[in-house]
């Protein structure tokens, strides 16, 4: 504002003394990038605008703006699109800069996770993993806190460690209160139906 | 036993203390009685400030360089029990509860997380011995591999009931107690407070532990609220641990070696 008001000033001086040639090109000055101004102080609102190229403005106020009036008209709107644009850049060149996701906070990481996206756990259909398997049980990894254990299917003889299946969760975690209990007791376990294993890169023809 | 430790690592403070003392007032060296006696005080000097050097920042392992926010949650450290399960006490480590299951606060995580391996790593910088326990079967194999690998100890079985409170007369006289316990999962296989909390208390060695929304944190010197049934989390959790010890038994080594070269050089 220090700047603006400087310029201003002058110009109002100016066109107090009669000289009405100069009485625009202050006021071009003061939209177009004042970079040369040695005025160390410069106002926070940022009357200072990124882009040089600002300055085939259109004409300007026909008044000149006293200091003690706040900005209106076409000056107030081009400091609110300038401020927009350099957050919008600067907001830009920060996500590039650090890493992706490092400054998510919890909360928004949170809400975006697709654990909070899912909703109720019941009758949802998953993806997970196969990483333990004894003889006919399978323990399934789908991303939730437990893993669940289905029973190998009868034609599921492919169904090894490390493959992918599809899952009908029924409940994320078994929990139920006992009578007499303070607090639940938890199975440390999820229910969930195997629907299938997912097909790899080969498709075959009769397999569910 | 401890007891007896802890005197003679007083003692020995006490008795460096005084003679740095007498020999920061000097100055330059002058040709007294004082003199005759140059070479033990040197070394008591450098363990001194080998000692003291991690102490004058707070992070001087630069601990929190090692996990991120991101990295915990990628791990699923903070999904918590059902809200049946969950302790009184551990209500203000929760961020919410989300159709019925604790979600725990992970930026209260991540100080804890942080204060937990600094302690751990001055610990083992200054040589504690680090034990680390749980009574997961799950992950019985992966904490004492983990414990093998940075050269600590792990104990995965049954807790005898005098391992710390009667262990001179099971173990034999002048056994060691371990410094530093870290518990990567503070409740026995009956879903009680572990015995070695209570024990550890008992014997003044501070404790580490992994709390869920389950737990007990009353006890734990250093309580880290956390996730302590997905092997992704635990897996996290011991990769961390190994990293910061070997972190600062590495830098240990660094500063005996810098100060013994330095050491002679020093004029007499």
């Amino acid at each position: 504002m220090a700047t603006l008001c400087r310029l201003s000033g002058r110009c109002v001086l100016s066109s107090r003394l009669g000289l009405r040639f100069c009485s625009s090109s202050p006021l071009i000055r003061a939209f177009s990038s004042d970079s040369g101004s040695p005025d160390g102080a410069l106002p926070s609102g940022g009357n200072k605008p990124s882009s040089s190229g600002t300055s085939d403005s259109p004409d300007p106020a026909s008044d000149a703006p006293s200091p003690d009036r706040p900005l209106s008209g076409f000056a107030a709107a081009f400091q609110l699109q300038s401020s927009i644009r350099r957050e919008a850049e600067s907001s830009l060149a920060g996500d590039s800069a650090s890493s992706p996701g490092q400054d998510q906070s919890f909360a928004s990481l949170l809400r975006r996770s697709p654990l909070m996206q899912m909703g109720p756990a019941k009758d949802k259909v998953v993806v997970g993993r196969i990483f333990h398997v004894v003889q006919d049980d399978l323990y399934v990894d789908f991303g939730g806190k437990f893993h669940c254990v289905c029973r190998r299917p009868k034609d599921g003889e492919k169904l090894q460690r490390g493959g992918r299946v599809r899952v009908r969760i029924q409940d994320s975690e078994l929990t139920a209160r006992f009578i007499g209990a303070q607090t639940d007791t938890t199975l440390l376990e999820a229910q969930a139906v195997l629907l299938g294993a997912i097909e790899g890169k080969e498709g075959r023809s009769n397999m569910d | 036993m401890a007891a007896r430790a802890m005197t003679r690592g007083i003692l020995g403070l006490r008795h460096s203390r005084a003679v740095t003392f007498g020999y920061s007032c000097g100055g330059s060296h002058y040709a007294t009685a004082a003199s005759i006696k140059p070479p033990p005080p040197q070394n008591e000097d450098v363990s001194d400030k080998i000692m003291k050097l991690p102490l004058e920042k707070p992070d001087f392992f630069r601990v929190s360089e090692l996990f991120s926010l991101k990295d915990l949650f990628d791990a699923r450290v903070h999904l918590g029990h059902k809200k049946g399960c969950r302790h009184r006490l551990m209500e203000p480590y929760l961020y919410g509860c989300r159709l019925d299951q604790d979600i725990i606060d992970l930026d209260q995580t991540v100080e804890h997380f942080q204060q937990a391996l600094n302690f751990t790593a001055h610990v083992a910088y200054r040589g504690g011995i680090i034990l680390f326990v749980t009574r997961r079967r799950q992950f019985g194999h992966l904490v004492e591999t983990t414990a093998k690998d940075c050269g600590e100890y792990a104990h995965t079985r049954y807790w005898q009931g005098g391992l710390l409170t009667n262990a001179p007369i099971q173990y034999g006289p002048g056994v060691r107690l371990p410094d530093l316990i870290v518990f990567l999962s503070t409740l026995n296989n009956v879903f009680q407070p572990h015995v070695g909390i209570r024990d550890a208390a008992k014997m003044n060695i501070p404790t580490v532990g992994v709390v869920d929304s389950n737990c007990n944190p009353s006890l734990v010197t250093y309580p880290v609220p956390g996730n302590d049934d997905t092997p992704a989390a635990i897996e996290l959790y011991c990769r961390l641990f190994k990293m910061t010890i070997n972190r600062a038994k590495d830098k240990r080594r660094q500063m005996e070696l810098l100060h013994s070269l330095s050491a002679p050089s020093t004029p007499s």
